[in-house]
């Protein structure tokens, strides 16, 4: 019998409650409050996590009914223990625990970084690991080594500032584009000329090849970009776009398949919010083709934060006979990738 | 007769009581203001081994710190879900037993204030509010939310939200 788990992660502003039977998607349901924080600019914490508690009984209710199964069927919970913002998290935790001591079943507390990879496994039957991932959203960039997703990730490297989809956000704020930026670059860039301006590919120097290559920085490509605006009269907003975009799928590319060529990994899953953005998957594509590399991306619905991804890491976690978190267990706002589960 | 499991957590304190009409079968709690999340499933845990299945949920909606208010709610929430059994929320402050004919309890909000209500005849005649200290006459601190009156409040009211009093800390980009 495949195991039916319940996923549900609420690490950042996306109330979300994921359903799977084995490696079967019976339902991925997302509440977002992203509208709330348009106005400000970016996540504020507590309207997110006010959020998370008034949607949580909606959507658990009608991911039941997506998944035509009841409460009662459900094997294990699976629940984001972190990283992410502590006060949201915390409903997600909360939530997940009393889902599971109220059915007597297991509860998994799962990495966030580790799901997002884990997601992968939903739409690809062949085991995906050994892979190098890269994992980039709004609040991550990462590229990680995955030898066995249940138990064994290896930082390769992290942004040392920014997060790509931060980049995004903020870039699109100077455009004034809007929020959330990554799609509202994505489709303003369409039109654009991605070689118009030649931004800054972040620690791409020789010397940073050599001491780190798996590291990002996108402050300074935020800078030049505002200099670069600040300094031309007459901007063709869509070049910018497209020249910054660009900048920013070169470099997050160079490195991930830098990252399989030196590991000997033929694999790439790109994974988290930035993965659904169209100009990554296209170039990616291209790159991973030519160099032999078998590309996974998730469908972009599977990108962006989703319960689905949790119930999969937790599906898998149960598959390969993993113990359930013992005892009580808190969310942890600054969870390292290395811990797959607590 | 009904079994209750009563959950707080508007104070500092996590706190769960098992109570059987007006019996208490269990009552604990854990000092520990960022405490709430681990605290809670340990005691319900705890309070599950000495009782027959709960026939409700009985839970404190605040006022309260919000991150730890969000805890106790969440869980009862969710439990009753489970257990396909009701929950009731419960104003926190009218929940502390105070053997009074008129009095004012507080607890404390954080950010030098305090939420708190008042009482004459049993009945809350002012409040919840969220105030400086020195705004609110001769309040009665240093009390926690009692299960047993938690419990038996839930006969006459049900509040649906949490009691937040404070909006959230934010300023829109227009206005910066």
């Amino acid at each position: 019998m495949q195991p039916i788990v319940l996923g549900i992660e609420t690490s950042c502003d996306e109330t979300a409650i994921g359903i799977v039977r084995g490696r079967t998607l019976l339902a991925n349901v997302i509440a977002s409050s992203v509208d709330e924080h348009a106005r400000f600019g970016g996540v504020v914490p507590e309207i997110a996590s006010r959020a998370h508690l008034e949607a949580m009984l909606p959507s658990i209710e009608r991911a039941l009914k997506d998944a035509a199964i009841s409460l009662s069927d459900i094997d294990a919970v699976a629940v984001t223990a972190g990283p992410g913002l502590v006060g949201a998290l915390l409903v997600g935790v909360a939530s997940a625990s009393g889902l599971a001591q109220g059915l007597g079943r297991p509860l998994y507390g799962v990495n966030h970084l580790a799901a997002h990879v884990s997601v992968d496994y939903l739409t690809h039957t062949q085991p995906t690991d050994p892979t190098i991932a890269l994992l980039v959203s709004g609040g991550h960039s990462s590229l990680l080594q995955v030898d066995d997703i249940t138990r064994s990730v290896t930082k390769l490297g992290a942004t040392m500032d920014d997060a790509a989809g931060e980049a995004f956000d903020k870039i699109a704020r100077i455009l004034e584009l809007g929020f959330p930026g990554g799609p509202a670059i994505d489709r303003e860039a369409v039109n654009g000329n991605a070689s118009a301006i030649d931004f800054p590919r972040g620690l791409t120097t020789t010397q940073d090849w050599a001491s780190r290559p798996y590291d990002f920085s996108f402050s300074g490509l935020k800078t030049a970009v505002a200099r670069y605006l600040e300094s031309t009269p007459s901007i063709v907003r869509a070049d910018v776009a497209a020249s910054f975009q660009e900048a920013i799928v070169d470099v997050l590319l160079l490195k991930a398949l830098a990252a399989c060529k030196s590991s000997g990994i033929d694999s790439l899953v790109i994974a988290g919010g930035v993965a659904a953005n169209s100009r990554l998957r296209e170039v990616a594509t291209e790159r991973c083709e030519k160099a032999g590399i078998q590309l996974r991306i998730p469908s972009p619905a599977l990108c962006t934060d989703n319960g689905a991804m949790v119930a999969s890491l937790g599906s898998l976690m149960v598959s390969a006979g993993r113990p359930a978190t013992q005892g009580a267990f808190d969310a942890d706002s600054s969870l390292k990738v290395e811990q797959v589960s607590l | 007769m009904t079994i209750s499991l009563a959950i707080d957590t508007s104070t500092s304190r996590t706190i769960v009581g098992i109570i059987d009409e007006q019996r208490v079968i269990f009552e604990k709690f854990h000092e520990g203001a960022t405490d709430h999340g681990r605290a809670l499933s340990q005691l319900v845990a705890e309070a599950l081994k000495v009782s027959a299945p709960p026939q409700q949920v009985v839970v404190g909606m605040g006022p309260g710190p919000f991150t730890g208010l969000r805890v106790g709610i969440s869980f009862a929430h969710t439990f009753a879900l489970a257990r396909t059994i009701p929950v009731i929320g419960i104003c926190s402050l009218d929940a502390i037993a105070i053997d009074q004919n008129e009095y004012t309890v507080a607890t404390d909000a954080r950010r030098k204030e305090i939420y708190w209500a008042r009482y004459r005849n049993g009945v809350r005649v002012e409040g919840p509010a969220v105030s400086k200290p020195a705004d609110v006459d001769g309040f009665i601190a240093d009390h926690y939310p009692d299960m047993k009156k938690l419990v038996s409040l839930a006969q006459t009211q049900n509040v649906t939200e949490p009691m937040y009093l404070r909006r959230p800390d934010a300023v829109p980009t227009a206005e910066r």
